[in-house]
C-alpha cells in the first residue's frame, strides 16, 4: 500500500523508523561524542507522528526560544530534516567546546551560534549518513541554515513546506546522556511522502 | 485584568466580543489578520498557513489565506461587522531560514507568497489594511484587545509593538 500521508504509516512502518532512527541517532551521538571527547549515552528513540500543536507541547512550549538547523535533503530522497536544541542541550555542549554557558539563546554570540549550527549540521549529517548506508539510498544535503527563534514559529516552516499534503509531522526524540544529565534533543525527519514511500520499499515494508 | 483570553492555533480564527483578548502565538511564515469592528466592539483573529485553498473539498478552510478571510468575513459579517467600519492588520510571514546558496529560491518564501496572497485578497474583499507587521526573520505572537482593538505585537528580544 502506497501512503498518501504521514499519519497513513502503520505499527510496523513505525517500527522500521524507530530502528533506523535508533542507529541514526547512535551515529550522531558518536560523533558527538568524538567532538566533545566525553562519553555520551543516547536513550532509544521515540518515534511519533504529530500534528503542530502536540509537536510543540512535546518539545517545549511555544514562545520558547530555540536554536535550531535545517537542512535540505535532495536527490533519492526528498526533504528537511531540523535539529533544535533547547538551552539545556546547547550549554551542555557550548560549555564543552567554547567553554561558556549563556543564560539565553539572546546572548549567544556569533562563535556559539556557528558553532551550534555546526554541531546541529553534524548531528544531521551523521543521522543521514546512517540512514543511507542502511536504506542503500543516495542523498545529498544542502549547505545548513540556523536560526535563534520561537519554538512555534520554528515548527511552522515544516508545517507549511508540507501543508498540502499532510498536518503531521515526524518527531524523532531521544535523551543525550551526559554528565548523568539527561538532555533531550529534537529532530525532525521530513521526506517528502513520495520518498518515505520509496524508502519503506526499499526495506521491504509495504 | 479579567479578560478573556482566547488563543487561536494554526490554521484556525476565533472571535469575540466585549472585554476579551484574542490571541495567536509565534507567527513563523504564517500570518495572523485581525479584523475589528469599533462601533460594536467585534474582533476577530484568523491564522492562515499557506496562501490558496487548491482543493475546493478540503474542510480546513482557515488553513489558507484565501479561503480563510472569506470564512472569516462571512461568519463575522453575520455576527453584525460592518466591512465599511471594519479595520484590518496584518502580521507575519517571517522568512524563518535563509537557505544558502540552493536552487531552492522558492523554498522558505512561503512568508512573502502568503502575505502577497493575503494583501490581494483583502483587495477583493475591498478592505484596506490599516497596518501591518511583515517579513524579516523572526516569530510574533499576535493578539487583538477586543475591547479597545489594539494589536500588540510581541517578539522575542524587543518592546512589545502596537500596530
Amino acid at each position: 500500500m502506497r501512503l498518501k500521508k504521514y499519519e497513513d504509516m502503520n505499527l510496523q512502518d513505525l517500527d522500521v523508523m524507530k530502528e533506523i532512527s535508533s542507529i541514526g541517532t547512535s551515529h550522531a551521538a558518536t560523533a558527538l561524542s568524538k567532538l566533545l571527547q566525553k562519553e555520551i549515552r543516547i536513550s532509544i528513540p521515540e518515534v511519533s507522528i504529530l500534528g503542530y500543536e502536540e509537536t510543540v507541547n512535546k518539545m517545549g512550549s511555544i514562545e520558547e526560544l530555540v536554536t535550531a538547523t535545517l537542512v535540505r535533503m535532495s536527490n533519492e530522497v526528498n526533504g528537511l530534516m531540523l535539529f533544535v536544541f533547547k538551552l539545556d542541550l546547547a550549554n551542555a555542549i557550548l560549555e564543552k567546546l567554547i567553554g561558556k554557558r549563556y543564560d539565553s539563546f539572546e546572548e549567544l554570540d556569533e562563535l556559539a551560534y556557528s558553532a551550534l549550527e555546526e554541531i546541529g549540521n553534524i548531528i544531521i549529517c551523521s543521522y543521514v549518513n546512517a540512514f543511507t548506508q542502511l536504506v542503500g539510498v543516495e542523498i545529498d544535503l544542502s549547505v545548513p541554515s540556523s536560526t535563534v527563534n520561537m519554538l512555534g514559529g520554528v515548527l511552522t516552516v515544516p508545517i507549511a513546506e508540507y501543508g498540502y499534503v499532510t498536518d503531521k509531522l515526524m518527531y524523532i526524540n531521544a535523551e543525550f546522556i551526559m554528565d548523568g544529565d539527561k538532555l533531550s534533543d529534537g529532530l525532525l525527519m521530513l521526506p517528502d511522502i513520495e520518498s518515505l514511500n520509496s524508502i519503506l520499499e526499499k526495506l521491504g515494508v509495504s | 485584568m479579567n479578560e478573556r483570553e482566547i488563543k487561536v492555533g494554526i490554521g484556525d480564527m476565533k472571535f469575540a466580543r466585549g472585554d476579551s483578548r484574542v490571541i495567536t502565538y509565534a507567527l513563523g511564515s504564517c500570518i495572523g489578520i485581525t479584523f475589528y469592528d469599533p462601533l460594536i466592539k467585534l474582533g476577530g483573529l484568523l491564522h492562515i498557513m499557506l496562501p490558496a485553498r487548491v482543493d475546493p473539498n478540503d474542510p480546513k478552510v482557515f488553513k489558507y489565506a484565501d479561503s480563510g478571510i472569506r470564512e472569516t468575513l462571512r461568519k463575522l459579517t453575520a455576527f453584525g461587522l460592518v466591512k465599511s467600519r471594519t479595520v484590518v492588520k496584518i502580521a507575519g510571514g517571517a522568512k524563518m531560514f535563509e537557505m544558502k546558496g540552493s536552487g531552492n529560491s522558492d523554498f522558505g518564501n512561503i512568508g512573502q507568497r502568503n502575505a502577497a496572497m493575503v494583501k490581494r485578497v483583502l483587495m477583493d474583499e475591498r478592505l484596506r489594511i490599516s497596518a501591518e507587521d511583515t517579513g524579516g526573520s523572526y516569530a510574533r505572537t499576535m493578539l487583538i484587545d477586543v475591547s479597545n482593538g489594539d494589536v500588540i505585537i510581541r517578539t522575542v528580544g524587543k518592546p512589545e509593538k502596537h500596530l
